[in-house]
């Protein structure tokens, strides 16, 4: 393939990742300063040498690794399921063909129109009827399943596989979970990455939710739990050195799971030679 | 909470499915909230937990600690901190909407005490009257937390009764008196207030007169008694108290005022930049001077308030009625708003206590702050108090929905809209509230 | 969702009914039947089950209140008041100047971000040296929590201290009203929008793109398509499922923007400006909660409003797309 990027290519992507990168970045030398230098103008552009002080005094103030095994277990028991299960549909909808598949597509793109800030009242009377407010289950059961999922495993599956493949695992007698298994599954591989990574991502982010059904409760998340730094001392300002510390703590493990879903994505599209 | 968490795990899930059903069903019937009488009230033993939500810092940390470590206390509490009062506003509307999820006691910011306070609102809490308590706390702080008929909702926390702070430094440089004593007389009614600042911007034209036109509309509207309602919960915009506020921040908004909004970047860069000269100054936002501009000498305190007295903030303990443990709930806000744990509690937030006796300890121990030229603060603050008005302003239901309009009024002149098309604006905005 | 214009083959029919006899059917040929003709409600069955255990309630929830009467916090609903409460949002001017706000900012937000993550996603569908640092690089925004990502956009958009006026005047312009000027104050917005999500949809780009079979490229080189052309005849069609999809959710997802107008008015009371220049509908719902005079339901009617004009827009944009798309398949 003669596809090579040129100087140019290099040049546009150098000025976005700045740019996507910056605010992190900054978060980083915020964290890795005085107390007192955080707040001082001009502002510190270069990372000072208190990051590893100003991590001490979060784990200090907060239950940190309480709250991280929380978060993985929610993030990761989310991601895996709305991975699952909006492969199972996407994959339903885009190549199975059964009564009602149309409908049910418009119906599942119709409930990502509806507008979520009222939902929080609602969504706390049921989980408060059903027993679970304090649980991690509050956290998870909103993700299980999302609409957001479901439409883009369809779109993507939807010419990812070539129907001749589905038809020749047909013929051969395999069932039809073990043609999903064994055709759809491969080809969705960058998809399903992609999503998981997303989908743990934004539980991984969620703030309000948790807050609100796990309040008075032992089970806290990174986010929750990160709050409590932004209390300022004294009324005056918050500790933004403590703040941006606990921040990029909480945004090691994201990056972690970037790299290694890096990997895959780029993997899975090699092993997307299944697509004849 | 904990206990819920462990049934649930052993409940099949075919219970679960059909609880679901269930409580879509019921929710629907029983639409609008709680108070639907469900809320058994269950005695807690020596190992249960009350749970208690407080925003920012109230300083109640090490007291509860205490309060845990003694084998005598009747219960345990766990207290949960949310950072600002933003978020722990929109986790209580939700709490109080579906009438579930509060924990027994509730921190509540003073200005959305009038709201709460209103007709229906009000049967979300529990009473907390108390005939002993009644002379606990300043007065203008106590009824704020009472409804018409007496009801009381909340126990005050603290408040925040205002002084000025101003920089002596530039006054000097203006060649007005900068001592504390000396520049009471300028702070005599806002008509001083006001030519003095004039004079001052005339001298130095590169720093302006106040912090910002938001906060001195606040300043004087709270000394106005019925500043958009009236008594009987009527809506009345159009009165000349009301209007001459608003004439005074309009006209000296090009002058005197920096013209930016409170808390944003702007503002914030006028505490090192000499942006401004003085501001009104309730206790907690001492410790926001210090921090926002450390390095900067100069500011002081000054004992007076033009046209008398101002309160500025300030919070409240409440029970809401889904607590199943009111009594102990209320035995412990008690707890935490007496003397011993308001004095103990101001130490650590630096606010100050709404509990006349904790002021009282607090003015005797006559604290000064080098920072601010050595000024006497817990004396001050305790003289400020006394000068804040019971009852004034009257706040009616609509209160915060007004303010908020009023103040976009004002922030409007602040960015070049014409005063009169502004208030017209503000006028029509009110008129569509109903 | 009828997205594609090439219908699926009937795929699994033939695959049955090919083989077996007639007359005598097998334990093994009706379970296989079953299994054909479940198996498609089955796999999309979950979805159903936890919408109407979580998402159904709170529709039919705000759906029947946006009726009623209810007092700010009040303990119990009021009265039944039919059609009031959206006679009310209708015709509050607030909400109209809310809708053309929402749309300005949708259009200064979704439109660049889609064309810009589309270019993104070809420049990362080469062959980069270090191709994995330089894709997940694009989503590093989507880790920075909205609010700490306000707190630099804050400084850069202050209308007296911030970056840019700083140095709009150092080099002798006019400053920007940023938040007193509708248009200014749409395009920070926007400006903060796109930075969190192009590279998020750039990414959902990318992965269709590199599901495109190699040969298509190969043939088009060896016609001596330029690159260019190659973008436009052989990348854009092949990845139309997914290129809808995008456009369908950054409409919906622009049509509800909330948390970056949110945060660019640090007033205590959200209000998107001292006139409303940047209030936006979700906002609308949200401070209409807020308010004293039957909040909950009044939001609640603004809600479904609200989810109603979404429903249209992304109505016309898909008919729109896919006769745009079908006219360049021409």
């Amino acid at each position: 393939m003669s596809r090579r990027p040129g100087f140019l290519v290099y040049g546009l992507l150098t000025a976005f990742l700045l740019g996507s990168a910056f605010p992190l970045y900054w978060s980083f030398v915020i964290g890795s300063v005085t107390r007192q230098r955080a707040i001082q103008s001009p502002p510190p552009l270069v990372p000072g040498g208190h990051f590893f002080e100003n991590a001490a005094r979060v784990f200090d103030r907060i239950d940190f690794w309480s709250a991280l095994l929380n978060s993985v277990i929610i993030s990761g028991i989310s991601a895996a399921s709305v991975v699952l299960f909006s492969t199972l549909a996407g994959y339903s909808f885009a190549k199975l063909r059964f009564r009602g598949a149309n409908a049910g597509m418009v119906f599942v793109v119709a409930t990502l129109a509806v507008p979520t800030q009222l939902a929080l009242v609602p969504m706390l009377k049921q989980f408060s009827n059903l027993g679970l407010t304090g649980t991690h289950a509050a956290v998870i059961l909103p993700w299980v399943v999302t609409a957001f999922g479901v439409f883009f495993m369809r779109q993507y599956l939807v010419d990812a596989i070539p129907d001749e493949l589905i038809d020749a695992a047909r013929v051969d007698g395999a069932s039809m979970i073990r043609t999903f298994w064994t055709v759809a599954i491969p080809a969705a591989r960058p998809a399903m990455a992609i999503l998981g990574l997303f989908t743990f991502m934004q539980v991984w982010t969620d703030f309000m939710w948790p807050l609100i059904v796990l309040q008075g409760s032992d089970v806290q998340t990174l986010q929750t739990a990160l709050d409590a730094l932004k209390v300022a001392p004294g009324q005056g300002q918050s500790d933004m050195a403590l703040v941006q510390a606990g921040t990029i703590l909480a945004t090691v493990p994201l990056l972690l799971l970037f790299i290694a879903t890096g990997r895959h994505l780029v993997s899975g599209i090699m092993q997307g030679a299944v697509k004849g | 909470m904990s206990k819920i968490s462990k049934s649930w795990r052993r409940t099949p899930r075919t219970a679960l499915a059909a609880c679901a059903v269930a409580s879509l069903v019921a929710g629907l019937t029983a639409c609008g909230g709680g108070g639907d009488g469900d809320d058994e009230q269950a005695k807690l033993g020596k190992d249960d937990t009350l749970t208690i939500t407080t925003f920012s810092e109230f300083g109640y940390g090490d007291l509860i600690e205490e309060w845990n470590a003694d084998p005598e206390r009747p219960f345990k509490v766990k207290q949960t901190v949310v950072a600002e009062w933003d978020t722990w506003k929109q986790s209580l509307t939700t709490g109080l909407q579906s009438g579930e999820g509060l924990t027994d006691i509730v921190a509540i910011e003073g200005d959305m005490m009038p709201a709460l306070v209103a007709e229906g609102a009000s049967e979300q809490f529990v009473d907390l009257t108390d005939k002993e308590l009644d002379s606990r706390w300043m007065e203008s702080k106590y009824l704020e937390g009472q409804t018409a008929d007496g009801k009381q909702i909340g126990y005050p926390t603290d408040a925040g009764p205002e002084a000025f702070c101003y920089r002596a430094d530039l006054f000097e440089k203006a060649g007005l008196p900068s001592d504390r004593e000396s520049v009471k007389a300028l702070f005599k009614d806002w008509d001083t207030y006001f030519a003095t600042g004039e004079k001052f911007v005339a001298k130095v034209p590169e720093t302006k007169w106040y912090d910002s036109s938001g906060s001195i509309a606040q300043a004087m509207l709270n000394q106005v008694e019925f500043p958009f309602q009236t008594k009987d919960q009527k809506i009345d915009v159009d009165n000349p108290e009301l209007r001459a506020v608003y004439d005074s921040v309009a006209k000296y908004a090009p002058t005197l005022s920096t013209q930016v909004e409170q808390w944003k970047e702007d503002w914030q860069a006028g505490f090192t930049n000499n942006g401004f000269a003085t501001m009104p100054c309730p206790g907690w936002m001492f410790a926001n001077i210090k921090d926002s501009a450390p390095d900067v000498k100069g500011w002081d305190i000054v004992d007076a308030f033009p046209g008398g007295g101002g309160n500025w903030g300030g919070s409240y303990l409440a029970v809401p009625t889904q607590s199943q443990h009111q009594e102990e709930a209320k035995e412990f806000a008690n707890y935490l708003t007496n003397a011993e744990s308001q004095v103990a509690a101001s130490k650590v937030a630096g606010n100050f206590p709404a509990n006349l006796e904790a002021q009282s300890v607090l003015a005797e121990e006559n604290a000064t702050d080098p920072y601010f030229n050595n000024a006497p603060t817990s004396q001050i603050l305790a003289n400020r108090a006394e000068a804040v008005p019971a009852g004034v302003p009257f706040k009616g239901d609509k209160y915060s929905d007004i303010l908020g309009l009023f103040q976009q009024a004002i922030r409007r002149v602040d960015e070049g809209t014409d005063p009169e098309k502004s208030w017209a604006t503000f006028t029509e905005g009110v008129e569509g509230m109903s | 969702m009828p997205t594609t214009t090439s219908a699926p083959v009937e795929n699994a029919t033939t695959a049955t009914s090919t083989g077996a006899s007639p007359r005598r059917q097998t334990w093994r040929d009706r379970l296989s039947r079953w299994d054909l003709k479940l198996s498609p409600y089955l796999y999309v069955a979950p979805f159903f089950l936890v919408f109407i255990l979580i998402g159904l309630y709170p529709m039919l929830y705000t759906g029947y209140l946006s009726f009623f009467s209810w007092p700010a916090y009040g303990a119990d609903r009021g009265p039944w008041v039919g059609w009031e409460n959206y006679a009310h949002v209708l015709g509050d001017s607030v909400f109209r100047k809310a809708f053309w706000n929402t749309i300005g900012m949708f259009l200064l937000s979704s439109v660049p971000q889609i064309i810009v993550a589309t270019i993104l996603a070809a420049l990362l569908d080469t062959q980069l040296k270090g191709r994995t640092w330089w894709r997940m690089s694009i989503l590093l925004p989507f880790v920075v929590a909205p609010a700490a990502s306000a707190l630099i956009f804050g400084a850069i958009f202050a209308d007296k201290t911030g970056l840019l006026n700083q140095t709009l005047a150092g080099i002798g312009l006019p400053t920007v009203p940023w938040h007193a000027d509708r248009f200014a104050s749409w395009s920070a917005i926007a400006t903060m929008v796109n930075w969190r999500w192009t590279g998020y949809n750039a990414l959902i780009v990318l992965a269709a793109m590199q599901a495109i079979p190699r040969d298509l490229y190969e043939a088009a080189e060896i016609d001596g398509a330029s690159k260019v052309k190659q973008f436009f005849h052989v990348t854009l069609p092949s990845i139309r499922p997914t290129m809808i999809f995008v456009i369908v959710t950054s409409t919906i997802g622009g049509l509800q923007i909330f948390t970056e107008p949110r945060l660019f008015d640090t007033n205590l009371r959200h209000q998107g400006g001292s006139d409303f220049q940047y209030q936006t509908l979700t906002m609308y719902v949200f401070n209409t909660a807020q308010t004293s005079t039957n909040p909950y339901p009044r939001a609640a009617a603004a809600a479904w409003i609200l989810f109603l004009i979404i429903v249209g827009i992304a109505l016309v944009n898909f008919l729109v797309t896919r006769a745009v798309q079908r006219r360049s398949l021409r």
